[in-house]
């Protein structure tokens, strides 16, 4: 309003079209790209790291590599290969018992099915239970469950509880309200509701969200072993601590090969579940009516 | 077509991907539970073996307390840790996703390497990667900053070429019929629609990396998880315990902040 030299009548004719507006200030952007800077410099001259080593490593990691992979030890393949086997074990078991235990959670979780505070509290234990790395479940879990593939699978079902929950809540609260409410207009009770208004709805993308996870997963239960979880990544750890370079790098190749290959299948299925059956049948052509 | 009333149409069969894809499940179950070639899942063995584990988890459970502050400093090293490899690991980040779209990439061999290497780097685990980093460098954090650089480098790229596949083309179009080159077109044409994104997913990857220090330190790169791998070696599992409830409270915390910082952005 103050402004009324901007009126293109009575303003003051500065050749037009070289004057450039001045950009906004932002403060608050600018405080935050201090922070920003601030914080990496602290941690760039805060952290105890030998730059003499940044030199010699690059020709040793080499070195590593070549030892690893010119050649790998073809003969050891079967016995990656079995350890690989246990991993996509614990992977799968892991995966259905997170599976589960999340989807009644996911339903307690979610706002439009659950009562307020209910869903609150659900949705707290499901950040809960996933701010816990797999790897510490799986120290926590060995003492007591035993070494092998029994604590991995545990660690990773109950991690899994945590991520599959609250995706599965947020895909409830993504739905169509329409079918919950001609269920309920039928008189239909909340587990009717539940059965026929939104698990309906919810279950591809729910089930692709499994499988996802098991793609995971796996990668997680590949390394579980470093901690005597069971799978390969015991034989990994043996390996590189007894520098058997080569048994190591045949082991690399075999959980690269088999984590490619699972997800490549895995992500057909989950496609399929998504988009439905017979995508290339073209509905016949309709007449101009 | 006049139907008796009250007769409902048959159930339509179910389709044969459904019947194999159960059978599968079915199968692969059976194969992974089972006591003969899987893992044996069994329920009292479970309680059998925590019964017989009852002095152990009363240590984790009687959390040893005054063992908090030798845990400040592996703390700081994994913020500082986190930190760093977040910062190194999305700028490098964004020139491989800009070279993995083929939107900024039209030279074919290029996209192909620079696709073909991402999918590779994101097939191993990061703590394979800090495995072989702490071999070839030295034990302590810059193996586990390298590894976090790896494994962040693999999700940012990802996320980021997926949202420059994505971008409108109109602004691509109109930078270069205003006879910007290539480099020209990604910096006033792409980047700026991508960069919220890229903030986001950045953060997003300073979080995994705050998770993922927390364990890599475990094979001898530095931070918190160097402190677990000692105290789980000498059976403390009091001290492990306070170990986990001050990682889950900082992730709980960092993450918390991140993801409302996420939402502003995008």
């Amino acid at each position: 309003m103050a402004q009324a030299s901007t009126d293109p009548l009575t303003a003051p004719r500065t050749r037009p079209g070289t004057a450039r507006p001045r950009p906004p200030r932002r403060p608050l952007r600018m405080a935050l790209w201090l922070a920003v800077t601030g914080a990496v410099l602290w941690a760039a001259l805060g952290v105890d790291v030998d730059l003499s080593d940044l030199l010699v490593g690059p020709g040793r990691l080499l070195s590593i590599a070549g030892l690893m992979f010119t050649p790998p030890d073809w003969a050891y393949a079967g016995r990656a290969f079995e350890g690989m086997l246990e991993s996509i074990q614990i992977a799968w078991i892991g995966t259905l018992l997170g599976a589960v235990f999340s989807l009644p959670l996911g339903f307690l979780a979610a706002k439009n099915v659950t009562a307020a505070t209910g869903s609150t509290v659900a949705r707290q234990v499901l950040n809960g239970i996933r701010a816990v790395p797999e790897l510490i479940l799986a120290i926590a879990f060995v003492p007591i469950l035993g070494l092998g593939a029994f604590a991995g699978t545990m660690a990773i079902g109950l991690h899994s509880i945590g991520t599959l929950g609250k995706l599965t809540a947020e895909v409830i609260e993504g739905i169509d309200a329409g079918p919950v409410e001609a269920a309920r207009a039928t008189g239909a009770s909340t587990s009717a509701v539940m059965r026929w208004g939104v698990l309906p709805q919810v279950l591809p993308d729910v089930v692709a969200f499994w499988l996802y996870r098991f793609e995971i997963n796996l990668r997680t239960s590949a390394i579980l072993g470093l901690v005597g979880a069971g799978g390969v990544g015991g034989i990994l750890q043996n390996t590189l601590q007894y520098r058997r370079w080569d048994k190591a790098g045949m082991t690399i190749l075999v959980i690269v090969a088999a984590t490619v290959a699972i997800d490549a299948v895995s992500s057909r299925i989950r496609r399929r579940i998504i988009a439905g059956p017979d995508r290339a049948v073209v509905v016949a052509p309709v007449e101009a009516t | 077509m006049t139907a008796p009333a009250g007769a409902r149409p048959a159930k339509p069969r179910p389709g044969w991907g459904l019947v194999a894809g159960l059978v599968g499940f079915t199968a692969l179950t059976w194969w992974a539970g089972g006591a003969r070639y899987g893992i044996g899942f069994s329920v009292a063995e479970m309680i059998d073996n925590a019964r017989r584990a009852r002095r152990i988890v009363s240590d984790f459970f009687n959390p040893d307390w005054n063992f908090a502050p030798a845990t400040v400093a592996p703390f700081v090293e994994t913020l500082q840790m986190a930190i760093l490899a977040a910062v190194i690991g999305c700028g490098a980040a964004l020139i491989v996703a800009f070279l993995a779209s083929r939107l900024t990439t039209p030279n074919n061999p290029v996209y192909l390497v620079d696709k073909g290497g991402l999918n590779v780097l994101r097939a191993l685990p990061d703590l394979l990667y800090a495995l072989v980093f702490v071999a070839a460098f030295s034990i302590g954090p810059l193996g586990g900053i390298l590894a976090l650089i790896m494994f962040n480098v693999g999700v940012v790229a990802k996320l980021l070429s997926e949202t420059v596949d994505g971008v409108d083309t109109g602004p691509v179009e109109a930078a270069q019929a205003a006879g910007a080159g290539r480099l020209q077109t990604v910096r006033t044409a792409v980047f700026p629609q991508v960069l919220p994104n890229y903030l986001a997913y950045s953060l997003y990857a300073f979080e995994l990396n705050l998770r993922a220090s927390t364990v890599i330190g475990y094979v001898g790169a530095g931070g918190i998880g160097q402190l677990v791998q000692t105290q789980v070696a000498r059976f403390a599992y009091g001290r492990v315990t306070v170990i986990i409830v001050e990682i889950f409270v900082i992730v709980f915390v960092i993450e918390s902040i991140s993801i409302a910082l996420r939402r502003r952005l995008v």
